[in-house]
Formats: C-alpha cells, sequence, structure tokens
C-alpha cells in the first residue's frame, strides 16, 4: 500500500459519511501509545500542536506551530497546502474561515488533546464528530515506506541491544544505561527511542528506569524501540549481569516458546485475541494460567505508531482480524514467580502466509560477564 | 522553545533530599495554601510534555504517562501515577511522597478523594489544561455537587518564578552543563564533523555530566530555519547554527550557539544585539524597551522569524516559564527571576544568539556563557 492509496481510502470512508472534513489533531507530545492522526494524513511528526484539515475533494491543509517549523512541514508534505501558526485554534479558524457552523466537521485525535486547546476548539466548532475510524481504520496496514521504516528502526534495535550488551555493567545507574541507549540509537539515525528498562533480582515489571545502581545478579528487563522517520520498531529483551541460573534459562524459553506460538498464529484470518490465546496456551499447559491475567500480564504484543498504532493490543478482547501488511509486536513479556518479570518479543509483519520476524536474531537470554 | 517531544524521559529523576530539601516542598505548598485561603486541597496533573507545578510541588517527572497529585491542606499528600499498579516501585525514588497508587478510574478517584476531604471550601487545580480532554471533562462531571475548582496556574507561576538559593544552586549546575555541551559541540564543528556529529556531541556530553534530558535543533540552511534532530546528517555547515535545552534536576537551561572554523559577520552582529540589549536588561527594565533596545541595535537588519514574536523568558521547570518576553508587552524584569533573552537577525541567512542572566539585587548575573559574552 502506498501513502496514496492510503489517503484515498480514508477520502472514501470520509465521503461515505455525511462529514465535510476531519479535522485530524495532535499537540505534539509524541507517546508510544499515543496515536497521531495528523502524522497519518500527511507523514508529518510536529513539534508543537497541529491540525490537518482533509475535505471531500482529497484536500489537505496542515496547520503548523510554531510557524517558524511551516519550511520543515512543507519539505517533508510537499502535496499539502501548509498554514502556518502561533496557535493552533486561530490557524484553524483562519483555515476554516466562514465554513465554521456550516459544513459538518469530524475530528479525530480530539479525545487526546489538552482540555485548554479541545475546549477552544469545542468553543469554535461545538458540533464535532468523533472521526477516529475514518483516519485510523484504512491505516491498519502500514503502507510500503513506513514497512521499509520499521525495518530499519529493527535495524537500528538490534544495534542498540548490541551496544546494551558491550557496556552494562554493575555500579551503572539504570538511568545512565537508558540515556545512553537512546542516545546511540541516535547517532544510528533513529530520531527517538522509548528506552524502558530496569533491572533488579527479581523484577515484577518493566518499567521506566530510576538511579537504581544495577548489581551483579540483576536481571536487565527492557524494551528497546527505536523510531527512524516516525515509525517505531521494538524488541523486547532480558539479560542477565553474571550467569544466569539453570531454572532462569528454563523459564526463558518456555517464554520464547510462548512467543513462537504467537507467531505461529498470527496468520492472515486470525485474529489479534488468536494470537493473544495462543501464547497464553503454551504458559497456561505449564500452570501458569493466573498469571497470565492483570496485573501480571495487560497484553501479548501492540500496534506500533507513532501514527496509527492499528492493529492495536494482542489481547484477549481485540477481534481485528489480521491482514497482510500489518504491523505489530508479538511479545509474551512474562512475570513468572521463580524468576521474575522476563521480556522476550519481536516486530512482526504479517505476509500472505503469515507473521515475518522483522529482526535478524530472535530473543536469546544473554548473559553479561562481571 | 518548541523542540521535538521524546516518547520517554529516560533521564535521571529521582528526588535528592540534599538537592531539594522536604522542607523547601512545604514551605511551597503552604505559600500555595496562602494564595487560596480557602481552599481544602489542590489536584496538581502533570504529563511528559508539561509537569512543572507537579514537579515544583512534588520533584516527580512523569516518565512514562501522566500522573496527579492529591495534596490536602491538612494530611498526607498521595499521588497517581499512570501505567498500572507494577509502575509503582519504579516511581516511588522521584517523589517525597510516600502514598502512591495507580491512576486508574481517574476522574472517580479524584471526586471520591475530594468528598473525604469534607469540607465546602474550593480545590485548586494545576495543570488543568493539559490534562486530556476526556479526563478533564470526566472529572468536571465527577465533581458536579462535590466541590468548586479553582484554576491555581497563574498565581503558582508567578511562585515559581522566582527562584530560590536551593533552585538557584540547581540553575547554575544546569548552566555549567549547558556550556560543556557548547564546548562540545564547538570543537566537533573545529574539527570538521558533520552537522549530527556536532549535535551527537554536545548531546553526549550533557547526558554524561548527568543531564535529565537534552533537546536540541539545529539549521541546514545558514541559520534561516531551524529542525530537530531526524536522521543522521554527514554534510557539514560553517558555521553551525545549534539550539541546545539541558535539564538538571528538573531546571533547563538553554542556548542558541554558533560554531564553524570561518569568520562569522553574521554571529557577531546577531551578538551586538544581545549584548547591546544584556546592558540593559536590569530589574525593572520593561520587555517594551529591551525590544526597542534590539531593534535600534540590528538597523536595517530584519529580525529572525524565530524570535520576531518573543525574544525570551523566564527559564526553569519549564523551558518557557511565563511571562514571554515580547516587544508588545509592559512586563518588567523582576529579581530572583532567571531569563533566557534571544537575539536574533536574518538577511538571507539568519543567526541567532543567546544568554541566561538571573536579575539580583544587586544587579543582572550572567549565567550562560560563563563571564563577559563577548
Amino acid at each position: 500500500m502506498t501513502f496514496e492509496e492510503r489517503l484515498a481510502a480514508i477520502r472514501a470512508k470520509l465521503t461515505a459519511t455525511r462529514l465535510d472534513c476531519v479535522i485530524a489533531l495532535h499537540d505534539g507530545a509524541h507517546f508510544i501509545e499515543k496515536p497521531d492522526p495528523v502524522m497519518v494524513l500527511t507523514g508529518f511528526k510536529a513539534l508543537g500542536p497541529v491540525a490537518a484539515v482533509l475535505d471531500r475533494a482529497g484536500a489537505v491543509t496542515l496547520i503548523v506551530t510554531p510557524s517558524w517549523d511551516a519550511e520543515r512541514a512543507a519539505e517533508i508534505c510537499p502535496d499539502v497546502k501548509i498554514a502556518p501558526a502561533d496557535d493552533l485554534i486561530a490557524g484553524l479558524t483562519s483555515v476554516l474561515g466562514a465554513n465554521v457552523g456550516r459544513i459538518a466537521i469530524g475530528a479525530a485525535g480530539l479525545g487526546a488533546m489538552p482540555y485548554g486547546l479541545a475546549q477552544r476548539l469545542a468553543d469554535l466548532t461545538p458540533l464535532v464528530h468523533p472521526a477516529d475510524a475514518i483516519v485510523f481504520d484504512p491505516a491498519k496496514r502500514k503502507t510500503d515506506r513506513e514497512l521499509a521504516h520499521a525495518r530499519e528502526a529493527t535495524r537500528i534495535a538490534e544495534l542498540g541491544y548490541q551496544h546494551l550488551i558491550d557496556i552494562a555493567r554493575p555500579g551503572m545507574t539504570e538511568d545512565e544505561l537508558a540515556a545512553e541507549l537512546r542516545w546511540h540509537s541516535k547517532s544510528l539515525g533513529a530520531e527517538d527511542n522509548f528506552v524502558l528498562l530496569c533491572a533488579g533480582p527479581h523484577n515484577r515489571a518493566v518499567a521506566p528506569s530510576n538511579g537504581r545502581r544495577m548489581q551483579a545478579g540483576d536481571t536487565i528487563v527492557c524494551e528497546i524501540t527505536p523510531s527512524y522517520r516516525g515509525q517505531l520498531a521494538q524488541i523486547c529483551r532480558t539479560i542477565v549481569l553474571g550467569a544466569a541460573p539453570t531454572l532462569l534459562r528454563d523459564k526463558y524459553d518456555l517464554v520464547v516458546s510462548s512467543m513462537q506460538a504467537g507467531f505461529a498464529a498470527a496468520v492472515p484470518g486470525a485474529t489479534m485475541a488468536d494470537v493473544c490465546g495462543a501464547m497464553n496456551a503454551v504458559l497456561e499447559a505449564e500452570g501458569y494460567g493466573k498469571f497470565c491475567h492483570p496485573p501480571h500480564i495487560r497484553r501479548r504484543g501492540h500496534g506500533l505508531g507513532f501514527g496509527a498504532i492499528e492493529p492495536g493490543d494482542v489481547a484477549l478482547d481485540n477481534t481485528t482480524v489480521l491482514e497482510p501488511d500489518m504491523l505489530f509486536m508479538i511479545h509474551p513479556n512474562q512475570y513468572l514467580p521463580e524468576t521474575g518479570y522476563l521480556l522476550c518479543g519481536e516486530p512482526a509483519v504479517l505476509a500472505a502466509h503469515g507473521a515475518q520476524a522483522l529482526t535478524r536474531q530472535q530473543a536469546a537470554l544473554v548473559e553479561i560477564a562481571v | 522553545m518548541h523542540t521535538m517531544h521524546p516518547t520517554l524521559l529516560v533521564g535521571p529523576a529521582d528526588w535528592d533530599p540534599q538537592h531539594t530539601p522536604r522542607r523547601d516542598y512545604e514551605d511551597r505548598l503552604a505559600t500555595l495554601w496562602r494564595d487560596h485561603p480557602h481552599a481544602v486541597g489542590a489536584i496538581v496533573h502533570g504529563n511528559s510534555r508539561d509537569h512543572a507545578a507537579l514537579a515544583y510541588l512534588t520533584h516527580f517527572t512523569p516518565k512514562l504517562e501522566a500522573a496527579v497529585a492529591l495534596m490536602p491542606r491538612h494530611g498526607e499528600p498521595q499521588m497517581l501515577i499512570g501505567g498500572g499498579v507494577n509502575m509503582l516501585p519504579a516511581a516511588k525514588p522521584l517523589t517525597f511522597i510516600s502514598q502512591l497508587a495507580p491512576l486508574r478510574d481517574a476522574a472517580k478517584t479524584i471526586a471520591g478523594w475530594a468528598h473525604r476531604l469534607d469540607a465546602a471550601g474550593s480545590l485548586v487545580l494545576l495543570g488543568g489544561d493539559a490534562m486530556p480532554y476526556q479526563l478533564r471533562r470526566a472529572i468536571d462531571d465527577a465533581f458536579g455537587n462535590v466541590a468548586t475548582l479553582e484554576n491555581g496556574d497563574a498565581a503558582l507561576q508567578a511562585r515559581m518564578r522566582r527562584k530560590s538559593a536551593g533552585e538557584l544552586r540547581i540553575v547554575r549546575e544546569a548552566c555549567a552543563i549547558l556550556g560543556d555541551a557548547v564546548t562540545a559541540f564547538r570543537e566537533a564543528a573545529r574539527r570538521d564533523k558533520g552537522v549530527t556529529d556536532c549535535i551527537l556531541a554536545a548531546e553526549h556530553t550533557a547526558l554524561r555530566r548527568g543531564a535529565q534530558d537534552v533537546r536540541s535543533l539545529f539549521s541546514l540552511d545558514e541559520g534561516r530555519t531551524f529542525r530537530p534532530f531526524d536522521v543522521t546528517i554527514a554534510q557539514r555547515r560553517d558555521p553551525l547554527q545549534a539550539y541546545f535545552a539541558v535539564r538538571y534536576d528538573g531546571y533547563w537551561a538553554d542556548a542558541f550557539v554558533r560554531a564553524g572554523t570561518q569568520d562569522d559577520p553574521l554571529g557577531r552582529q546577531a551578538k551586538m544585539i544581545l549584548e547591546a540589549m544584556l546592558a540593559e536588561a536590569k530589574t525593572g527594565a520593561s520587555c517594551r524597551m529591551l525590544h526597542q533596545c534590539a531593534d535600534m541595535s540590528r538597523g536595517t537588519l530584519w529580525p529572525h522569524p524565530l524570535i520576531e514574536e518573543t525574544f525570551g523568558s523566564s527559564i526553569g521547570l519549564s523551558l518557557d516559564e511565563p511571562p514571554l518576553l515580547s516587544g508588545d508587552c509592559d512586563t518588567v524584569l523582576e529579581t530572583n527571576v532567571v531569563y533566557s533573552f534571544r537575539a536574533g537577525l536574518f538577511s538571507g541567512a539568519g543567526a541567532v544568539v543567546s544568554a541566561i542572566v538571573l536579575m539580583t539585587e544587586r544587579g543582572p548575573e550572567l549565567l550562560w556563557p560563563a563571564g563577559d559574552p563577548s
């Protein structure tokens, strides 16, 4: 799928409604779990609050704040009309002009907008209709370009992981390791990296790093998630500072088996729930059924943004049917009482015959000599 | 100053009572209650981008998801942390607040807490405009008749603007880290490194010096426009125009800088404008006057688009503390406030330079660049 084909699909969905236009909104605070409808419509990753207006004829106008960032927007989106503004709502008012109150407007991303901005938008156009599905449904499948970027992000993730193995040592703080890893991935060409990393003798979960100094015997769990040109890819890994006990090795093998079951279940026509169920089954068979639910586990994977995060979570309540060119994480990432939390996951793209990992080397427990 | 917001804040953010004792937070809270004499409690929201008020009152930096501090006038505060119960241990070192709970059913939880305060007074809401629209509406709905919400942002911002001695120690360290980062940037440029290698050299230096965060922008078109780091760029630029913002223990310091090996007449002119402005920057000086001073120094050259609307701001727990400094406002410079001043010009190419100045009772003190900017 090309970007243009996706935009045509979005326009077709818009035409099928009674809406005259869709306003895609984002506040510029990028987060792995917050979809960005502006990126879906334009490919532009903003510094500040931003909006893209798509009309039924297919024309897109991008309101960019701060105004000094407009030239970058024009460079990235040559086919889009750029409207520089220093206040998003003032910019929108100008773009919508006399149409405000006369046309039917849908909004995507409104629910995640900061209240201060969203309330002003609601004051401007009180009858805005929710239109997230118009923008995000056609973005369930990644474009060819997004998939290429995901592959590059994966390459960077794997190189970053090797760097982590090279530098992690007792005495280093989690923060130092996470910050170094993020910086290193930028040196490899990523513009950002969601490095969720922590360490301890018995991790209850993976959590943001803090100032704790790592110790020999710690297990480091990390999600390394670089973004290349706005497309995220992730690998989930587990490392031991020292020699791994046999029990830990055995349990890690179990989690890897669970992941492999997830890959096997991820075929076109299956649902995300099926993938989750297949991973759960491996763990349930070993007596870990009660750990297959919150608070031990919320999901077994997720879509990868920053644009759309469809097809959503690999979770029992997600009935989304898998289609080729969907991109999502398959990660069992399981807490086990004997070992603590174990991270194991790969980015997967769905092909006609099933899920393919984008990684060159799949998760295996690594020991760092100390 | 807008920079690209990172998807996760990964730098050191633990609360260190040696840097900011618990007593300082108690004093800040006491001031909050004085500013809101009828309030029985405060609801303080922060997310990874907008959390200056939360950091000021609790030290907490929401690295991953949003957090809400519930601070009663009497009794122990508690903090609701986004991300579920398993995120609580990682959050604990980031604040002195010991009662942490997951941020679930936020509106209902917050309204329940307010109800238990069992008083007819109002509640101060801080950071409410940065709440997600749906959450804020849910809170408004949940509150119904429970209590009145009083927006406390402006009053707190005025308090936050004036820095205590302890805060200034942190700001000075942030400026020192910024200085080292800029030195690394210039050294890389002097050694003919590519554009992003120069940027990365500065960022790495700041991180290794203990920066909590570092942001950057740079120009590929002779200072005309600025852009965030996107992909690596091996090309060189001389002069190379950049912007760095460094955060240390919550507090920001920022700088527009230029580096290169050749003569830089445009950069020199921008520096002269900055110096002219700094010469007039004293407690009580008005923004209008400083802007006029910059205008006169610039002569017939255009102002740089980046500083056309605002030529600086107070800086601290957020990069742009209000008020923003602009030529059409009568804001005057205040004692114990740290300002980031910017000067720039545009003539096809562009140049922007900056300085960080603390207004003291004895006069202005240049915090960055160290010593005389000339």
